[in-house]
């Protein structure tokens, strides 16, 4: 058979299609079997007349459906199955054959309008195919109005963008996650700060930057090795982390053994006690540090600056020159730093 | 134009009236709740008169759904959303158990289903009130931005007049304007006019 046929071989009777003389139809014969493409398609490939009838049926269909093209061809496309078509499908079949105007039907609103199955098995109860269905108006070769369905699989689809967002998960995550402490890497920090302060900013609220620094973390990895330098970090950065319960609140790690903490909404003076809190957790834990006076053991000191930040403020800086200042001052210490000096001498 | 009075103007309103009744009782039947779209205004311009003020297309990027017919009227219909209102329907229509990341990869297929019912039910209502039938493509979507959809629409310099129906979608309580708009050539314009008029003379007999 070398036309396009909407006719079984086995179906003499079937009305459309098939009554062109052969010759005619010999003259644009393709080399191969338009039959033999139907059945390789990967889609389902069906054709309806205007009465609803079957006139084609290819493979997949028959695969996925477990209905064999004999038992499909001829008959209404809804009682060819045992289980409902849906109502939106027919609906779509009928406006088709009526106006003659092209139809999608999506997986997003429709999932699974027909009874298909990825593998077919009977009496087995498993879910149906996600489909993606297009009904386009066709015309026999009498002039009779049909409709050409075609549906693929859109399982694989959304199985793929899944995967993909996933793994684009894990990756944003890893991206912006310190591989040591598992705390936020720097360049989550250096994103989140500049939305932190412009936030602030624009709500004229107070932010909070806590600058962290272990003290004298380099004598303890010479002294201890740079394993049990590493486990300081971790301890340390679990200590701190251990500490923040709002979702606004981010520690990360800013370089080897200097954290940093953004916290909104503190006023001074809580901010001051929270830093007293952060420095306890990490003295609490009590790790030994023989070239550590007075105190033999792992502290930290901390710079702290709180305030609205302004278009000039550089919170930082600010942040660091106090760090700076609670290390002269013998570590083991919080030194807080107004943002705006000239303000709060002016308040005093 | 100069053939296309206030009367066509009605009449034509009516038409997509109906037609976006049509195209609400579908949508609804496939959310589960009550969707109600109207056509508040219908307007033809000249396509070089086109810009963003009568598209209300301002800043952002606005999701399009196509279809080319052709029959006794050869015309393009686009159908335009902001991609945020999109995203919303979208989301509407699904019953919003998702985020609108996740809606992204469902926006393209949904968006399409949404046009093709917008567009095939104001064509049938032409269809059966003003008696002529059109072949349409499968629709297509696209995300653009206003001077790329601007651009788009004035490039077709055949097709000199252009249809706009300022629609208003809501679904769930969310009310969504958009517009549909057809690029139509002037023998499609004047098939139109008298397509229209053998109407209006049939209801006046």
């Amino acid at each position: 058979m070398s036309k396009i046929s909407a006719t079984a071989p086995e179906s003499p009777t079937a009305p459309s299609f098939s009554t062109l003389p052969a010759a005619s139809m010999q003259q644009e014969a393709k080399r191969f079997d338009m039959d033999d493409i139907f059945n390789s398609l990967n889609l389902g490939v069906c054709v309806v007349d205007a009465d609803g009838k079957v006139l084609l049926w290819n493979n997949w269909i028959a695969k996925h459906s477990g209905i064999k093209e004999a038992d499909a061809l001829n008959r209404q496309f809804e009682k060819v199955f045992s289980e409902s078509v849906s109502p939106a499908f027919l609906t779509a079949l009928k406006n088709t054959l009526a106006y003659r105007l092209p139809v999608v039907l999506s997986t997003a609103l429709h999932r699974t309008p027909l009874p298909l199955y990825n593998a077919f098995e009977v009496n087995q109860q498993q879910p149906r195919m996600y489909q993606s269905i297009s009904i386009t108006p066709i015309q026999s070769q009498l002039n009779e109005p049909c409709c050409l369905i075609q549906i693929t699989d859109s399982s694989t689809s959304i199985k793929r963008e899944k995967i993909l967002r996933s793994h684009s998960e894990i990756l944003k995550k890893e991206a912006t996650t310190d591989s040591l402490t598992d705390i936020c890497n720097r360049r989550f920090f250096d994103a989140h700060y500049e939305m932190a302060v412009a936030d602030a900013k624009r709500q004229k609220h107070p932010l909070s930057i806590f600058m962290i620094d272990i003290d004298f973390f380099k004598s303890y990895n010479d002294y201890y090795g740079h394993i049990a330098g590493d486990n300081v970090i971790k301890q340390v950065a679990a200590a701190l982390k251990s500490q923040l319960s709002r979702a606004t609140d981010i520690v990360a790690r800013y370089g080897g053994e200097e954290f940093v903490l953004v916290m909104p909404h503190l006023p001074q003076e809580i901010a001051e006690q929270f830093a007293e809190r952060l420095r306890n957790a990490v003295f609490n834990l009590v790790i030994p540090h023989i070239n550590s006076a007075p105190f033999h053991q792992i502290t930290i000191s901390i710079g702290l600056c709180t305030g609205i930040p302004k278009n000039s403020d550089n919170m930082l800086n600010k942040a660091d020159a106090a760090l700076y200042q609670a290390k002269q001052k013998g570590r083991n210490q919080c030194i807080s730093l107004p943002l705006c000096e000239a303000e709060e001498y002016l308040q005093q | 134009m100069n053939n296309f009075s206030e009367l066509h103007l009605d009449a034509l309103t009516e038409v997509f009236s109906i037609g976006a009744g049509r195209a609400a009782l579908s949508l609804s039947e496939i959310v589960g709740d009550e969707v109600r779209i109207s056509v508040p205004s219908v307007q033809i311009i000249n396509s070089e008169d086109i810009n963003s003020t009568t598209l209300s297309l301002n800043c952002g990027r606005f999701g399009a759904v196509s279809q080319h017919f052709s029959g006794p009227l050869n015309a393009e219909a686009v159908l335009l959303f902001t991609e945020e209102q999109a995203l919303k329907i979208v989301s509407d229509m699904m019953g919003s158990q998702m985020s609108t990341d996740e809606l992204a990869e469902f926006e393209h297929e949904a968006m399409c289903e949404l046009g093709n019912i917008i567009l095939n039910a104001c064509l049938s209502a032409m269809a059966d009130i003003l008696n002529f039938t059109l072949e349409s493509s499968l629709p297509n979507y696209t995300v653009a931005s206003a001077d790329e959809i601007l651009h788009r629409l004035k490039k077709n310099t055949d097709q000199s007049y252009i249809l706009i129906l300022h629609i208003d979608l809501a679904i769930e309580k969310r009310h969504t304007a958009g517009n549909l708009v057809f690029l139509l050539s002037s023998a499609s314009l004047t098939n139109l006019i008298i397509h229209i008029d053998q109407f209006l003379g049939s209801i006046h007999e």
